[in-house]
């Protein structure tokens, strides 16, 4: 019959049509697209002409759009455009897995990329295994610990920022309980969740921190049972280390608890009424930095730890409720910070079941706080 | 623990619960049709992406929900036309439709990650109205949850006490026997899936228009099969359905509460509470001739000629 044929390739044409956009989601969506020409007060024709001293390939695990984490990082390598305008910028978002990741910077390379930014924490080890077989081109990544020939890590400190955070929430919490929902407890977590405690004990001695995990960098049904759950427990000030800001605050704000933003200084909008401060990774000036030193040469592999005194981390406006005296007493620990006379992890640091973690006199080290597998007292929460 | 903290348990089970819910019942509907619809995650994914899309150009959360809805209904008919018409096989077409879920769901909420919408409004009920904030939030609901159990309800109604429910369940039976008595278990089946799939598509407007007031990719973290694992936890039973999304939900709710009251067990390990409980009670119920899956469940009708 006629009208059963043309059924069977209209069946046919459906199912190539669902495998292909299946297959869209693996293969497709890390698509490298070009960057968008930005920055409307570079570029002017005469610098376009000029011949491209560098391609850069940079690639997030998530959409740069997200207000958070993949946004800030996404801004901050923009900046490199801006500043350095004869470099040309191959950008790749929504690459999540191992797999995927490799083909991008591979794809990347082959259309001449010299150096390359990866911003996601699993892209690590991808990246290392390429850079040993690519040894012309620079390997960037955010946040690891690996290191070769050609590969290095680069990163904002945000313990200190956390730490002034901190200060922040002990100030204005009236019941002595900050709330923080995090995704995995994992190294930097726990030291973020560490810093901020701390911070807040230093105003105000009795506060607790109440940790919940969601496990998902972005289930934000979970993430606002998670709020909520810290909210009912008396808490009153909430923050955040998952991807997007987006869920957690506007929960918070929705039963009028505080907020404090973290990854991108962007997060106000969602927590107009109960926002008290954030922070956010502002690493356009070191990434610039890193890429001249790719242009002239002079590149090497360090660990670029830098924070809050070097440009590497912002902190995002005070909230309109946040009284004078606090605004003053936050940014005087900032100013105290920025200067070296406080510093975060001096000892002694005694953990949750009264353990020295960190000896009388001794500073925790960075290279430590990637793997801190404990809380510091007044944490309630397991941390492994 | 105090008594906020409990009752905020029973509130995040009613918040989170209601998503799975609608979206069970879909399911059910399918299931009693014959159907097994592995695809629900992506036709939820489809839905919340286009809804929140909706409102955040729109404005207009309810016309959100609409959208929602309709695309739910819509993009389960592609599932229909391979398993009712093409006589595909259910399992690997919903599995098919689960990815291209995730595809086109990512492709239309691109832009609107990290975006910010008006939510669909909370409405306090009487009388509550005037306890301090920190109650009354948790007590404040929004239409989607009014109308989760009046609407599971409304189902049971429809599959158990009209001639077309009958005719349903016929179908899910023995569809021969359905097409001798006269019913079109091709109709039927179809007319099954359009409503599931509305169904499945509120669950996800509730999940991204009101519960989290945002969209993110693969947002609904497995709760497309999770609403599949609870029809057969409540055995094809929309009332039963309630005490189970109830039930999953708050334990999730339950093991936030533990994790954040200092109890020293590993968050990962509490994590999986409502997993292990969803087990437990599967077994402890086992199986009864009474209660067994529709006898057609998965099978192709190839028509009665």
């Amino acid at each position: 019959m006629k009208a059963k044929s043309i059924f069977t390739i209209l069946a046919t044409l459906m199912a190539t049509m669902l495998i292909l956009v299946a297959c869209a989601q693996t293969e497709a969506t890390p698509e490298v697209t070009k960057a968008p020409e930005v920055e409307p007060t570079t570029a002017p024709t005469e610098e376009e002409e000029e011949e491209t001293c560098l391609i850069i390939g940079a690639l997030h695990g998530g959409p740069i759009t997200d207000a958070g984490y993949n946004q800030a990082m996404h801004e901050s390598i923009m900046e490199i455009k801006a500043n350095i305008p004869c470099v040309e910028i191959i950008e790749a978002e929504n690459v999540p897995e191992e797999a995927g990741a490799t083909t991008t910077m591979e794809n990347m390379i082959q259309q001449g990329a010299e150096m390359i930014i990866a911003t996601a924490f699993n892209h690590q080890y991808p990246a290392l295994t390429l850079a040993g077989q690519n040894p012309d081109v620079i390997f960037e990544h955010a946040g690891g610990w690996e290191m070769s020939e050609n590969f290095a890590n680069f990163f904002g400190e945000p313990p200190d920022t956390w730490y002034i955070m901190g200060v922040a929430a002990g100030l204005m919490t009236e019941t002595d309980k900050l709330g923080f929902v995090a995704a995995f407890p994992l190294g930097w977590t726990n030291t973020f969740i560490n810093a901020y405690s701390l911070g807040a004990q230093s105003v105000n001695p009795d506060v607790e921190t109440i940790v919940a995990f969601t496990f998902g960098w972005g289930d934000s049904a979970k993430e606002a049972d998670a709020t909520n759950s810290l909210i009912n427990q008396g808490v009153d000030v909430i923050t955040m280390h998952v991807d997007s800001p987006a869920t957690v605050l506007g929960t918070a704000e929705s039963r009028g608890a505080y907020t404090i933003g973290f990854q991108s200084v962007e997060a106000q909008q969602f927590a107009p009424e109960y926002w008290i401060s954030g922070i956010g990774y502002t690493l356009g000036g070191k990434l610039t930095w890193l890429a001249s030193t790719v242009i002239d040469g002079s590149w090497t592999p360090i660990f670029l730890r830098c924070g809050i005194a070097d440009g590497c981390m912002e902190m995002a406006p005070f909230g309109k409720n946040v009284p004078q005296d606090v605004q003053d007493q936050v940014l005087q620990v900032k100013a105290d910070v920025e200067a070296g006379d406080i510093v975060v992890f001096t000892g002694p640091v005694v953990d949750q079941d009264g353990n020295v973690v960190v000896a009388d006199g001794e500073v925790l080290s960075v290279d430590l706080m990637s793997s801190v597998d404990w809380f510091v007292k007044g944490v309630t929460g397991s941390p492994k | 623990m105090s008594l906020l903290s409990i009752l905020g348990v029973f509130s995040s089970a009613i918040f989170s619960g209601t998503s799975l819910l609608y979206t069970t019942l879909g399911e059910t509907i399918h299931q009693r049709s014959g159907i097994v619809n592995l695809g629900l995650e992506g036709i939820m994914l489809i839905s919340a992406s286009a809804g929140f899309a909706t409102t955040s150009v729109t404005g207009n959360p309810y016309l959100g929900v609409i959208v929602a809805m309709v695309t739910g209904g819509i993009v389960n008919m592609i599932l229909g036309f391979l398993v009712i018409t093409r006589r595909a096989n259910q399992l690997a077409s919903g599995l098919a439709l689960m990815f291209f879920g995730f595809g086109v769901s990512a492709f239309i909420g691109k832009p609107y990650v990290g975006a910010k919408i008006i939510p669909l409004p909370r409405i306090t009920l009487p009388g509550l109205d005037n306890l301090p904030l920190l109650y009354s939030s948790l007590l404040k609901f929004d239409i989607l949850i009014y109308m989760a159990v009046p609407l599971a309800f409304l189902v049971w109604w429809l599959l158990f006490r009209t001639r077309w429910g009958l005719g349903l369940r016929a179908v899910g039976e023995s569809a021969d026997t359905a097409f001798a008595s006269g019913r079109n278990p091709f109709l039927i089946r179809y007319q099954a899936l359009f409503l599931g799939g509305m169904l499945a598509g509120l669950g996800a407007a509730h999940l991204s228009i009101a519960y989290t007031m945002s969209w993110s990719e693969y947002m609904t973290a497995g709760r497309g099969f999770i609403a599949v694992a609870l029809v057969i936890f409540s055995k094809w039973h929309p009332i039963r359905a309630i005490v189970g999304a109830l039930l999953f939900s708050g334990a999730v709710a339950f093991q936030l509460l533990l994790q954040s009251s200092g109890v020293q067990i590993s968050p990962f390990l509490l994590d999986t509470i409502p997993y292990i409980l969803t087990l437990i009670v599967l077994i402890a119920w086992g199986g009864t001739r009474k209660h067994a899956a529709p006898a057609s469940l998965g099978r192709i009708y190839q028509g009665s000629e």
